[in-house]
């Protein structure tokens, strides 16, 4: 009964609050990337945004940010200009 | 032809790792496979007392690994079905006595032999751990419904697939139906999609395991058992063999016979 009012007043079911919280730490756990893989995917990005734009190499900044239920890649590029068309189809 | 290798893991301690081993190498044995489980917790041995064949250690693992004696004369076999037997760990030296090495030629050759190799690991990330994947060709990660245990359970799948050993499966064990129902606890659903690592069976919570375990007679001699039962379809299903999944939901036998004019 008691936890039939918690719930009306918008308690969460406990099993659903534990899969959100391990969704984040698994990913925050899975995501302790190490430093020779965050510089591949650093390069991989850079090669991508390349056939789109001039980017200053050296401005790249790749960060794993954790929010409060949620993680993000955030990616800061300093971009030269833009070209019209794509240098290439595929990489 | 050879047979196959497996160990039984978790990270997290106390989760079942050693019921399970004990459980699934009796059902495999009642299947007439020659089965050999190996106790890979050097210094914290229990398998032995699991299958109430404490009594009769001569030798160990690490006798086994220093040629103290032939590999043949520390297999115990077990007091009912001929065709089982374990290798006890030691229990008064480190697990750094044992190499990985080591571990894989003692694997390899027992598999020429044996139609089953179950390895039981320790708890653990570190050595006892390494020595224990390290002969195997198919892991079985054992989890409970609780974050500390699947946490345990992700980071040893991210090893187990680091160490090229990738024909994982899944095993969830004490899982509590009444909970799930109610909201309270991780449902198989829930987990699986989290670990995302087959599932090969969930086992109820039950205490018939305790039981068995004070006996050292393995759960699944008794045919009543629901957990028991569990475990022989896991045995089953390891044994390539197709048995459904969706009967391990634990809804009883109203909720089968609702699925089945359902379906």
């Amino acid at each position: 009964m008691l936890k039939a009012i918690r719930r009306f007043f918008g308690e969460k079911p406990s099993g659903k609050l534990a899969r959100q919280r391990m969704q984040v730490v698994l990913m925050h756990d899975r995501l302790d990337l190490t430093p020779d893989v965050m510089e591949a995917l650093k390069n991989d990005i850079l090669a991508v945004l390349a056939r789109y734009m001039e980017i200053d190499d050296q401005s790249i900044r790749v960060e794993m940010e954790q929010g409060k239920d949620f993680m993000a890649l955030v990616s800061n590029v300093q971009v030269k200009r833009l070209y019209r068309k794509p240098l290439t189809q595929s990489i | 032809m050879a047979g196959k290798t497996m160990v039984v893991t978790s990270g997290k301690g106390g989760v079942g790792k050693t019921t399970t081993v004990a459980n699934l190498g009796t059902v495999l044995a009642t299947k007439k496979y020659s089965v050999v489980m190996i106790d890979g917790d050097i210094g914290l041995r229990n398998l032995d007392v699991v299958m109430g064949l404490e009594n009769r250690i001569v030798y160990n693992l690490v006798d086994i690994i220093e040629e103290k004696c032939r590999i043949q004369q520390a297999m115990i076999r077990d007091r009912k079905i001929n065709n089982l037997c374990i290798i006890p760990a030691a229990q008064t030296r480190e697990k750094d006595a044992v190499q990985p090495e080591q571990m894989k030629a003692l694997c390899s050759e027992l598999a020429e032999e044996f139609d089953y190799v179950i390895i039981d690991c320790p708890a653990g990330i570190e050595r006892g751990f390494k020595n224990a994947i390290a002969g195997a060709e198919i892991a079985i990660v054992v989890t409970t419904p609780e974050v500390s245990a699947i946490r345990d359970a992700d980071r040893v799948i991210g090893l187990l697939e680091a160490n090229m050993l990738k024909d994982i499966h899944l095993i969830i064990n004490r899982m509590n139906f009444k909970m799930v129902k109610k909201g309270d606890m991780m449902s198989t659903a829930d987990i699986v999609s989290l670990l995302s690592v087959p599932l090969l069976g969930v086992i109820p919570e039950s205490d018939e395991v305790v039981i068995s375990t004070n006996r050292g007679t393995p759960l699944v001699h008794d045919r009543g058992s629901r957990a028991g039962q569990a475990f022989r379809k896991i045995a089953a299903r390891l044994n390539g063999e197709s048995v459904p999944l969706d009967d391990d939901r634990g809804d009883g036998l109203l909720g089968r016979m609702k699925r089945f004019f359902k379906s």
